[in-house]
């Protein structure tokens, strides 16, 4: 399977990115080819929306993946997925029935490749908090999360703070545990300082420093590189990329940054989101300088 | 498949055994990523100020047919977003040759919305909350009968 040697922030993308062209203007190939124009090698896929027969996808579109991967030089990085405790609308799975689920998402990210999974846990608040038994539900698939491979990272996202008592719950959880199976993901929204006029805050948040993410650096498995304007001169107005990125460099972090564009504009008729990344990814070389 | 919620193709009369039980519309799944058939909650259909409900509708998913009762225990069968479902509408004698005004309405649960925010929303009625990758609850769409 290809592997790309770059030691460091590599560049990637979330397919996420494409929501509204995908199966419409852009097939799973198309988006492949794009990733080779970037030059990024890394490839985040959400589960239920990339991954024909989901959750049963047949050998023949296994193969297919592989060879898209060995095709444009992608590795599988991230499987997205979604832990739906409220998939039943009159009860909340249970703890058991909640691992179970998650059992079939990590068997499946094992049989693609991947290594790291964005575990989005049901939330119960304004605020982003998972449901309250998010602790068990983990610690049931920790044996064969090690015995996979696989990491599991909520995703940290605005409004929530890197200083946050959330954000020290996993923290605690990952040293109460001493596992390497379970881990964060950071969406730069997290470092957002500039909105744009009239747009929604959510009430209370606090942009995080750039500095912030350096404690959390040991369990950050990869990172959605998100970003909302990147202007003529490749620069992001309104995330201090420069300062996390290399904050990222220097302290030789070795993961991926996986371009999400989250902007409800990439619905627009004719809009093309595909060109937004390239300027996302033109900006991110320039920093990286790879 | 059609950015539209309600496809133009795969509306037609559905003969049985040489008589017209009823008809049938195809509806994509205007959400980012695929749901089980339990998150959803199915509204009414309204052709032409004619409203049909769950005692006349089936889903046909991946090719096996659901009940909405059926669907509010199923958290196995996913409804893929790149493949549209199909309503099979029971309605003696069908709908006439020409154009019909349709309207459906449902709703799916997200799991990383607050619950509370969830249960403002009714399937036939506008999203309280909407977002566009989310879909709009109720679509409405004019089309063809042959």
């Amino acid at each position: 399977m290809y592997h790309y040697e770059q030691k460091g922030p590599k560049r990637g993308i979330a397919l996420y990115s494409y929501s509204a062209e995908f199966g419409f203007e852009k097939t799973l190939e198309d988006c492949f080819e794009e990733l080779k124009d970037m030059g990024a090698h890394g490839i985040e896929i959400l589960a239920n929306t990339h991954i024909e027969n989901y959750p049963y996808p047949t050998d023949a579109w296994v193969d297919k993946w592989f060879a898209l991967c060995e095709k444009y030089e992608v590795e599988p990085v991230e499987y997205g997925h979604w832990i739906d405790c409220r998939v039943l609308q009159d009860r909340d799975l249970t703890t058991e029935e909640a691992a179970e689920r998650l059992e079939q998402d990590m068997r499946l990210a094992h049989r693609l490749g991947f290594h790291i999974m964005r575990t989005k846990m049901s939330v119960i608040t304004d605020d982003l908090a998972p449901v309250e038994n998010w602790r068990e539900i983990i610690t049931a698939v920790l044996p064969l999360a090690e015995r996979l491979d696989l990491k599991l990272c909520p995703e940290i996202h605005i409004p929530t703070s890197l200083t946050s008592q959330m954000i020290k719950d996993y923290v605690d959880f990952i040293k109460e545990t001493g596992t390497k199976n379970f881990g964060l993901n950071i969406d730069f929204s997290v470092f957002r300082t500039r909105f744009g006029e009239g747009e929604f805050v959510s009430p209370g948040f606090v942009p995080s420093k750039p500095e912030d993410i350096i404690p959390l650096l040991p369990y950050i498995y990869c990172c959605h590189a998100k970003f909302f304007e990147v202007n003529d001169d490749f620069e992001e107005t309104m995330v201090p990329y420069k300062e996390v990125l290399t904050i990222l460099k220097e302290h030789e972090w070795d993961g991926y940054l996986l371009s999400e564009y989250e902007g409800n504009d990439k619905y627009d008729y004719g809009y093309e989101v595909g060109q937004v990344l390239r300027r996302h990814h033109i900006m991110m070389k320039n920093i990286l300088g790879y | 498949m059609e950015k539209q919620v309600i496809q133009s193709t795969g509306f037609r009369n559905i003969v049985e055994n040489g008589e017209v039980t009823g008809f049938q519309v195809k509806i994509r799944l205007p959400y980012y990523r695929g749901v089980y058939l339990s998150q959803i909650k199915a509204g009414h259909l309204i052709v032409d100020g004619e409203t049909f409900g769950e005692n006349e509708i089936m889903w046909r998913v991946n090719g096996e047919d659901y009940t909405y009762a059926d669907m509010k225990k199923d958290c196995h069968t996913h409804w893929h977003p790149m493949e549209p479902a199909t309503l099979i509408v029971r309605k003696p004698g069908g709908l006439a040759q020409g154009y019909h005004d349709l309207s459906y309405g449902f709703y799916c649960t997200h799991s990383y919305m607050p619950p509370a925010m969830e249960a403002l929303e009714d399937p036939d009625k506008p999203s309280v909350v909407y977002f566009v990758e989310f879909g709009q609850n109720v679509n409405s769409r004019r089309l063809l009968i042959v």
